[in-house]
């Protein structure tokens, strides 16, 4: 059996069999689903680019199971496995055995969309991956009206990114050209079809003004399953944009890049500033990140060389960031029973392992320099000003700028000051906990020091190497 | 003309010959088993019946015959469609093994076979008196089956359903009295002849036809009595009323629509057809919303599901027929298993299985009916991995092919609000457990169980081989 097969069915499969599982048995489940996610990373890594075909369907589009890392995919597959590995080591909720067999199932749909080498099978496995969410959503969230905005907005999204599927299959007679060089669609419906598309990928990022489902989620889903789905489920319609709108629509994207540029400075800097005054630390990271991920959709829309491998540099580095600090929050929220800033402090006296965790997170997220998330910052911010896009280079410096004032708040709320005799004390970082954010610790670091791996990536295509027409 | 009938003209209806007999051997064994009330027999000698007709029927796929002069075609379309007769009947007759009045089922079972006689007949029928003949074989048995249960809903369901069922098939008979003036033929391919263009009588009887005919499809706006009448016929046949009068209604109407018609009548003639089905994608959606009541819930659900299946023959081309019939197939068992499920958890009379209020919490105590009852509720509202969602591209795509793009922005939305409707019962179903009074479990249920695994097998397995029928084409002679 092929591997990329095999990375995709076996956590599926594992989520399957895991419910046969005894309920009581918290270690098991928990260990069994790490080993799971672990042999899913090697899978991945050891897979490569190979890829595997099965005919599907043939009117009225050709369409085929066609499975196979890209060069861009491998990496978002590489992080998405080591989030999940991590988060399930981390996962500390009460049915604990359910949770890990929908963090498998999330796991293998994501893989499933990354790895997918069809516009149709995209689409499926689009559509699929909000199902987990949503089950964890009913079953561990705290409003239901969460669950309700997640799953109506994205499956909103997931119905336009089908209409655009159909239409691009009926024009181009197949949708079999994900990673496909060559691909180019032209003519009166392109727009329209790129207007699909972009919406749902704009919803899923999410981009200002559709992001209103997106602080509640994160908010309400348990904290390992929040660092799977900020950290690389948000990373679906970037992944998205560049393999699917910069590689088949250049020309509609050069055409259309306006409004996105628009949504995205907008994005940054209302996240950011919503970021400073929010008090529930899950909601400050949440926003943070749609600040930061309008920095990608503007690296997207720009869509020259260095600002396109900025992109895929930042993707990697948020997706590890991120899932660093929804799962120290979590530990903290475990801790503290509480996720309000102003009721946490001082928590970093008697907790040096947790506090250096939360430090390493929010100095990536902030850009410091020797950490991924720095790469990715400049070479996106060099890449706009290259177009001659001076202001908003400036606009996306000072959302830079006010990353350091919200994540140092976050840090300095929770870890200094005086210690709060009202909050429970419990014992620092147990060494399952600090494995479990390790290997994204590191990662980060290896990273930021050594980013080329990820750059001189073939599959990039860039959109256009001048300024706007 | 001298009428002379051949083997090969009665041949062509054995199915049907074999499930009527299936019905009086249901009543004989009945009378045989004498005071033992033996709830099974009528069941499996349903079931049998239906069996050896779906393989009868089977064998003549493929075999192209115009039985009685060109009035009841087969080996094609006309198959295609016995057989989703056949799986909606036996998934309806399935359910009478939990719910029934009293332990005697066999005067119901053998009415709903005679009914399900009808809308194979409908699925052939090629002239004007045997698609009437077939309706009126199909309703007469409903009214009976609507009222097979002592409660004041299903009196009520019943007599609704009598009344809008009578003006619906009205309308259709004087349509296709105009239709005969019109042509001075019975045949639907006479109606093929380009000079009816001009005739003010052929456009009256086909707008009459019509209006019959979308009655029966229940798309807004004749789909007011849908709701009621679900809500208060037994559990067993509002699956029968939601599959197979559907199919038989479909039959027809994909038939005229798109063998029956002159050249350049067909886009004039059928617009209203599809605004309506638009329409009814949205209000049959919304409607879903404030139910309480699955029984009323699928009957909304039906509206819109219909509504998508007469979307794909927008334009008339093959393909669009064939993707309909995929649709309609992949309906029949969404639907039918989700009324396994419900029958399931249900005592004898389906109050149970009806409220929706009775699913929460549903996967604690039966977590395999209630996984089997997400993926119906997942496939209705097209989610992968099911053939719901394969169903609905490949008519986005059909749709968009064929230029009617606002049919297909239409199918979007609403399929975009159907998704609340569905999933506040997966949502119920997963939540945990309060306020949930009384609800002790029901006994294991073998063939309700069964019924609702080989659904949800079949609406899984028909996204990855989504076989859809090539050979059947053509409707008329």
């Amino acid at each position: 059996m092929p591997l990329v097969l095999v990375s995709i069915l076996l956590p599926l499969v594992a989520a399957a069999l895991l419910l046969f599982l005894p309920r009581g048995d918290r270690a098991l489940s928990r260990l069994l689903g790490t080993a799971v996610a672990a042999i899913t990373f090697a899978t991945v890594l050891a897979g490569g680019t190979a890829d595997w075909s099965l005919h599907w369907l043939s009117r009225p589009f050709v369409s085929a199971f066609h499975f196979g890392a890209t060069p861009i995919s491998f990496w978002i597959a590489l992080l998405l496995t080591l989030c999940t590995a991590c988060a399930i080591a981390a996962a500390r909720v009460e049915r604990l055995r359910d949770f890990v067999a929908l963090l498998l199932a999330l796991e293998g749909t994501m893989l499933g969309l990354f790895l997918s080498r069809d516009l149709l099978v995209f689409a499926l496995f689009w559509d699929l991956m909000l199902v987990p969410v949503f089950f964890a959503l009913v079953g561990w969230g705290e409003h239901p009206a969460t669950a309700w905005r997640y799953f109506i907005y994205n499956f909103a999204g997931g119905l336009t990114l089908l209409l655009a599927t159909a239409a691009f299959g009926v024009i181009y007679g197949t949708t079999d050209v994900i990673g496909l060089p060559g691909v180019a669609l032209a003519g009166g419906w392109a727009p329209w079809i790129f207007a699909g598309f972009a919406f749902a990928f704009l919803v899923k990022t999410p981009v200002w003004p559709l992001h209103t489902w997106m602080p509640p989620t994160y908010a309400d889903l348990p904290s390992p399953m929040t660092s799977v789905v900020a950290g690389v489920q948000s990373k679906a319609g970037l992944y998205g944009f560049l393999a699917i709108a910069t590689a088949m629509m250049p020309g509609v994207l050069y055409r259309h890049a306006a409004p996105l540029i628009v949504l995205a400075l907008i994005s940054l800097v209302y996240g950011a500033l919503v970021a400073l005054v929010q008090n529930d630390v899950k909601r400050i990271v949440a926003y943070s990140s749609l600040s930061h991920l309008g920095l990608i959709v503007l690296a997207i829309a720009i869509g020259n060389r260095l600002a396109l491998e900025g992109a895929l540099v930042y993707i990697i580095a948020h997706g590890l960031f991120s899932a660093v600090l929804f799962l120290v929050l979590g530990y903290v929220e475990e801790r503290e029973e509480t996720r309000a800033l102003p009721r946490l402090g001082g928590l970093g006296w008697r907790n040096p392992r947790l506090s250096g965790a939360l430090c390493i997170a929010a100095l990536a997220a902030l850009g410091l320099p020797g950490l991924a998330g720095f790469a990715g910052e400049l070479l996106i911010l060099i890449g706009v000003y290259q177009n001659g896009y001076v202001w908003p280079a400036i606009v996306a410096l000072v959302a830079i700028v006010l990353a350091s004032a919200y994540m140092l708040r976050l840090y300095q709320g929770i870890m200094n000051g005086p210690q709060r005799t009202d909050l429970p004390v419990r014992a620092d970082l147990t060494w399952i906990e600090g494995l479990a954010v390790a290997p994204l610790l590191a990662a980060l670091v290896l990273l930021g020091v050594y980013p080329k791996p990820l750059l001189d990536n073939a599959a990039i295509t860039t959109v256009q190497s001048g300024p706007l027409p | 003309m001298t009428l002379s009938f051949t083997n090969a003209d009665w041949n062509a209806i054995a199915p049907i010959d074999i499930l009527a007999a299936a019905g009086l051997a249901v009543l004989l064994a009945d009378l045989f088993a004498g005071r033992k009330q033996w709830r099974y027999a009528s069941i499996v000698i349903g079931l049998l019946g239906v069996l050896v007709a779906a393989i009868v029927a089977g064998r003549q796929f493929g075999h192209q015959y115009d039985a009685f002069f060109g009035g009841f075609m087969t080996g094609g379309f006309a198959t295609v469609f016995e057989e989703i007769v056949l799986i909606g009947t036996a998934g309806s007759l399935l359910l009478y093994s939990t719910i029934g009045p009293g332990p005697r089922v066999a005067g119901t079972v053998a009415i709903m076979l005679w009914s399900a006689c009808g809308a194979m007949l409908m699925a052939g029928a090629a002239n004007l008196i045997a698609i009437f003949l077939g309706l009126e074989l199909l309703s007469l048995g409903l009214y009976a089956l609507c009222a097979a249960v002592d409660r004041k809903t299903a009196r009520e369901s019943a007599l609704k359903y009598l009344i809008l069922s009578s003006t619906a098939t009205a309308f259709l008979l004087f349509g296709a009295a105009l239709l005969f003036g019109a042509t001075g033929s019975v045949m639907l391919a006479d109606l093929l002849n380009p000079s009816l263009a001009s005739s003010p009588l052929f456009w009256m009887g086909a707008g009459m036809f019509l209006i019959g005919l979308v009655f029966k499809l229940s798309l807004v706006p004749f789909h007011t009595w849908t709701p009621d009448v679900f809500e208060g016929a037994p559990l067993p046949v509002t699956a029968f009323m939601s599959v197979v009068t559907k199919a038989g209604a479909l039959a027809v109407f994909a038939r005229f629509t798109y063998a029956a018609l002159p050249a350049g009548v067909g886009a004039k003639l059928l617009l209203p057809v599809w605004i309506v089905a638009a329409i009814s994608m949205i209000v049959g959606n919304v409607g879903m919303l404030a139910q309480t009541d699955l029984k009323r819930l699928l009957a909304y659900s039906g509206i819109a599901q219909i509504g998508y299946i007469v979307v794909a023959l927008a334009g008339g081309t093959p393909l669009g027929l064939r993707y309909a019939i995929y649709y309609l197939t992949a309906y029949a068992f969404m639907n039918l298993g989700a009324f396994a499920v419900a029958a399931a958890i249900s005592g004898p009379d389906d109050e149970e299985g009806s409220r929706l209020s009775s699913y929460r919490g549903l996967a604690r105590r039966r977590p395999w009916l209630a996984a089997a009852m997400t993926i119906f509720l997942l496939a209705l509202s097209g989610l992968p991995p099911t053939a719901g969602f394969l169903g609905k591209i490949l008519i986005l795509a059909v749709t968009v092919a064929n230029g009617y793009i606002w049919l297909a922005a239409a199918l979007i939305a609403g399929t975009a609000i159907s998704l609340y409707a569905y999933a506040k019962v997966i949502r119920a179903m997963y939540a945990p457990e309060e306020g949930r009074q009384g609800g002790d479990l029901r006994p294991f249920v073998p063939l309700a169980w069964a019924s609702a695994a080989v659904c949800a097998v079949a609406v899984i397995a028909m996204t990855f081989y989504p076989l859809t029928p090539s050979n059947i084409l053509p409707l008329v002679r």
